[in-house]
């Protein structure tokens, strides 16, 4: 297990109880930093409800869930995005009444107190690296357009130069390809990849040819509870995941 | 023991006027969402249904009921169609647009009616005192309380033993998958609207003869009704008997050691700390998250 | 300065400079005095356009901070008054007929003039940071906040009126002292009161206009739209809508400062149900999203309704009037006449794409049901 002493994002028998059903059921998972972990699985396999315990929207009811030693159980949203975490929800969740140009603004939060934003009007950043940010997904036309008349392919982008606004050191994305055509897969992969190292990026996916494409490390959630994980042709050849999961075909194309 | 009994009287009688009132709005609240702040004025109308009825046609309040619950019926049946029906995704709108409602409606009666207070003659038959457990009560109150419980079990009955209230149920837990089983929520929708503005005139026609009737009369209603919905929480139906006792009790309890003022000071402070711990209200079954 | 921000802060001033010019044209001390109660109203619109159209707190009990700065007020010149309406022993005068012996604690502050400015804004602001802080801190949103909001407001108007022996009760506090500060005298009927009020809109509306465009603004905008989203950027939403409502006390608590000196007493009514929702009204047709536009729709309506008072039925009609067009404007209109300006601006006099986006924005529209990033609704 690679990380320093306290590990970079370690996840420590994690369960989730709600109202007696186990979304998730001791849960250990641990990610280097500057890794590109993808956590695939079947439905209700609790990825989901493992990201919203690390992002804050949820609480764990057991186990610890630290980050660079801190530990993110009980603090709330804003403070563990504080502590450099950033997510892409499964559903787009942009700013409907802002602008494109708005929306970057407010996601560039280095300063997050209320004295220090009320001497700063506009975004407070170069105004150029943001409008660098809408050119890189392709929104620079639309600075001014309201997000919420945006088309669905254009809201997800907006969504990633929200979190590439934001920059934080731990991005967490959910289902990021859905509903993507397979040149805009082709054009997330690339970003992913540009992306780690820098950043720590744990995906969720279906897709498994775009697993394929980015992943090094994967890790398999089922019921609740981490089944497998290893690099792609690890997972592909494990029978428990073949059962749960992949079917006899293995990761084939997308 | 006599003023124990009295004060029990008292805070029954206020609770079953308050459970007509506030029943109807616990429907609207709990099927469609709307915060109906116009139900002040169903009462106010059913009220003034009460004495044009027995102005102008010389219909005593008893043989009226049914016209009044029909007429405020109706009246609540256009609005739901003309505007509410606009408003269903956007809650906090709902509630300035039914509130706007409820100004249009009082204004409309101050220009045609007039503002000043009117009077509803109380039924000859009930008008007698009536001797309960050796205190002595209104026949007219002890009619309100059956009243009151009547309409209780007749919506249960509605709601639980019908197909309309089966419909009912289902969309209220999920409007969109009930219309796929081909029920026509929008139907639903107005239908139930409808009955809880009934509901509210024929709570508006019983008290007429208790208090004089004038344009403002529905506001005080609206915000008592208010708090029993929001103590009851809108699960259950017998979470808005329970509510509209503990306040009617309540209110008449406090009001009886200090005074009026502050013993509805002391309740709505109540409501503020309910909602703010448990917004679900007192009688809310465990929802899933 | 984007050039919108440059268009908006001409327009502003521009509405300002003329209302300040109106003494000039106009010399009845009626009439100026009439005008000067609007203006105050027009602060408590800013204040709440502030807190609902910009941060989406529907505050349903914004005269409360209204009514304690005009508490305040009335309590500071009480205290001045000639010793005729002082009874005996500097005490006011209802108090001696309700057989008070000494002044309550609470008077105390208010024998100096400081003071008394001072906790005009002071008691309305902390008060709303403490209502905030346990509202937000409990994460209550929406329709919940706009019930809290108002039921604390009716308690805060039913503790004063049953207070009577230290408050005035229902009839307020009267026969006040007129302000005096470096030496000038403010008359309820005279230009001075005018010119002192129209100067506090304008400061008023100039500094909610620049904590709009600064980016807490931007934030406050962001927590109207999608407030859950808001704290996965790392913003501490609860602190933030503290903020927004406090500062709209500070405003309103003026405006109810300037509105005793102009009504020259003080009365539950300035902390009741019909004027908080009125203001609601007043601020929604105007436009929530503008302050210009809740201030001018707050002086426009209270100023109809004060040319109709002479007859009921005009006054009721108005009504009537009023009540639909909010029920319009909530329908159709969410920005109100102010939106509805802006947006035919841009289509007659912009070009293009960048026009028909500003033009789409000015009309709103986009809310969409409040949920859970993530969809798990």
């Amino acid at each position: 297990m690679s990380g320093g002493e306290n590990g970079h994002l370690v996840l420590d028998n994690v369960a989730i109880d709600f109202n007696g059903f186990r979304a998730v059921d001791g849960l250990n998972l641990n990610v280097a930093r500057g890794e590109l972990r993808c956590l695939i699985g079947p439905n209700g396999a609790g990825k989901t409800t493992a990201l919203d315990m690390i992002c804050g929207k949820a609480k764990p009811t057991s186990g610890v869930i630290s980050f660079e030693g801190a530990v993110l159980n009980n603090m709330e949203e804003h403070a563990i995005a504080r502590c450099g975490i950033g997510r892409k929800f499964q559903v787009p969740s942009v700013f409907r009444e802002l602008t494109v140009q708005e929306n970057l603004d407010v996601a560039y939060c280095r300063h997050t107190s209320i004295l220090g934003n009320l001497v700063r009007f506009g975004s407070g950043a170069d105004l150029d690296s943001l409008e660098k940010l809408a050119e890189l997904v392709g929104l620079e036309d639309y600075l001014e357009m309201p997000a919420g008349y945006l088309s669905h392919g254009q809201t997800q982008w907006l969504e990633f130069a929200l979190l590439l606004a934001q920059d934080p050191e731990l991005i967490l994305m959910d289902e990021p390809t859905a509903g993507m055509t397979a040149q805009e897969t082709k054009k997330t992969a690339d970003l992913f990849l540009r992306l780690k190292g820098r950043h720590t990026l744990i995906v969720v996916e279906h897709d498994m040819g775009f697993v394929k494409e980015i992943g090094e490390k994967i890790s398999v959630m089922h019921q609740g509870k981490l089944l497998a994980e290893g690099s792609v042709e690890e997972i592909e050849r494990d029978r428990e995941v073949r059962a749960a999961y992949l079917g006899s075909g293995g990761i084939s194309g997308a | 023991m006599d003023v124990v009994l009295s004060q029990l009287m008292t805070g029954l009688s206020l609770a079953s006027i308050l459970l007509l009132v506030a029943l109807g709005l616990a429907i609207i609240y709990g099927a469609t969402g709307v915060i109906n702040l116009a139900h002040g004025e169903f009462v106010m109308l059913g009220a003034y249904s009460a004495w044009a009825l027995q102005t102008f046609l010389g219909l005593g309040l008893i043989e009226s009921l049914v016209a009044i619950f029909a007429i405020v019926a109706a009246f609540g049946w256009v609005i739901e169609r003309i505007v509410i029906r606009h408003l269903y995704h956007r809650p906090l709108d709902t509630i300035l647009a039914t509130w706007g409602i409820g100004i249009i409606a009082q204004q409309a009666i101050r220009l045609t009616v007039g503002g000043e207070l009117r009077y509803v003659e109380m039924p000859k038959a009930l008008s007698s005192s009536v001797s309960v457990l050796g205190v002595e009560t209104s026949a007219f109150r002890i009619f309100i309380l059956f009243v009151a419980a009547a309409l209780f079990i007749l919506t249960w009955y509605l709601m639980f033993r019908t197909s309309l209230g089966i419909k009912l149920r289902a969309v209220m837990q999920n409007r969109e998958v009930a219309s796929c089983f081909g029920i026509n929520s929008d139907r639903v929708y107005s239908m139930t609207f409808a009955y809880g503005a009934g509901l509210a005139g024929l709570a508006g026609a019983l008290v007429s003869p208790l208090k004089s009737v004038s344009p403002e009369m529905g506001t005080t209603y609206v915000v008592d009704a208010f708090m029993v919905v929001v103590l009851g929480g809108v699960e259950s139906l017998i979470g808005t008997v329970a509510s509209s006792v503990i306040i009617g009790e309540m209110t008449g309890f406090l009001a009886f050691f200090s005074n009026d003022t502050i013993a509805k000071a002391v309740v709505l402070l109540a409501v503020v700390v309910l909602i703010r711990f448990r917004p679900q209200g007192l009688f809310a079954t465990k929802l899933r998250s | 300065m984007t050039n919108r921000t440059l268009r908006q802060v001409v327009v502003y001033a521009a509405v300002c400079l003329a209302i300040l010019l109106v003494p000039t044209f106009v010399d009845d001390p009626f009439i100026l005095n009439k005008y000067s109660r609007y203006l105050a109203l027009g602060i408590l619109a800013i204040a709440l356009s502030l807190s609902w159209g910009y941060t989406g707190i529907l505050n349903l009990g914004q005269a409360t901070s209204f009514g304690l700065g005009s508490y305040c007020m009335a309590m500071m010149l009480k205290l001045r008054t000639v010793p005729v309406h002082t009874g005996s022993e500097g005490l006011p005068d209802f108090m001696v007929w309700n057989n008070v012996e000494t002044l309550p604690w609470f008077w105390f502050p208010f024998h100096s003039l400081t003071a008394g400015l001072f906790l005009g804004i002071a008691i309305p602001v902390v008060f709303s940071m403490l209502l905030g802080w346990f509202i937000f801190r409990g994460r209550v949103t929406g329709v919940y906040v706009a019930i809290i909001t108002l039921a604390v407001l009716v308690v805060v108007n039913l503790l004063i009126i049953d207070q009577q022996r230290y408050t005035g009760g229902f009839n307020g506090i009267t026969d006040l002292a007129q302000l005096e500060i470096f030496g000038l005298t403010f008359d309820a009927y005279g230009s001075s009161s005018y010119y002192l009020i129209a100067g506090a809109l304008t400061v008023c509306l100039f500094l909610a206009l620049a904590i709009t465009k600064s980016k807490v603004g931007l934030i406050l905008q962001a927590i109207r739209d999608h407030e859950a989203r808001v704290r996965y950027f790392g913003y501490d939403v609860a602190y933030f809508k503290i903020f927004a409502l406090s500062v709209s006390a500070g405003i309103a608590g003026v405006g109810g400062m300037l509105y005793t000196i102009v009504m020259e007493f003080a009365s539950p009514t300035f902390l009741g149900v019909s004027l908080s929702l009125g203001v609601v009204i007043w601020v929604a047709v105007g436009g929530r999203q503008s302050l210009l536009g809740a201030a001018l729709g707050a002086i426009v309506v209270t100023g109809m309704q004060g040319a109709l008072s002479e007859s009921e039925t005009f006054l009721d009609t108005w009504s009537l009037i009023m009540g639909f067009a909010f029920v319009l404007v909530v329908l159709f209109m969410p920005k109100g006449l102010a939106g509805a300006v802006e947006a035919l601006y841009a289509r007659v006099f912009g070009k293009g794409e960048k026009a028909k986006s500003i033009a789409r924005k000015a009309e709103g529209g986009l809310a969409k049901p409040a949920s859970e990033p993530g969809g798990a609704e």
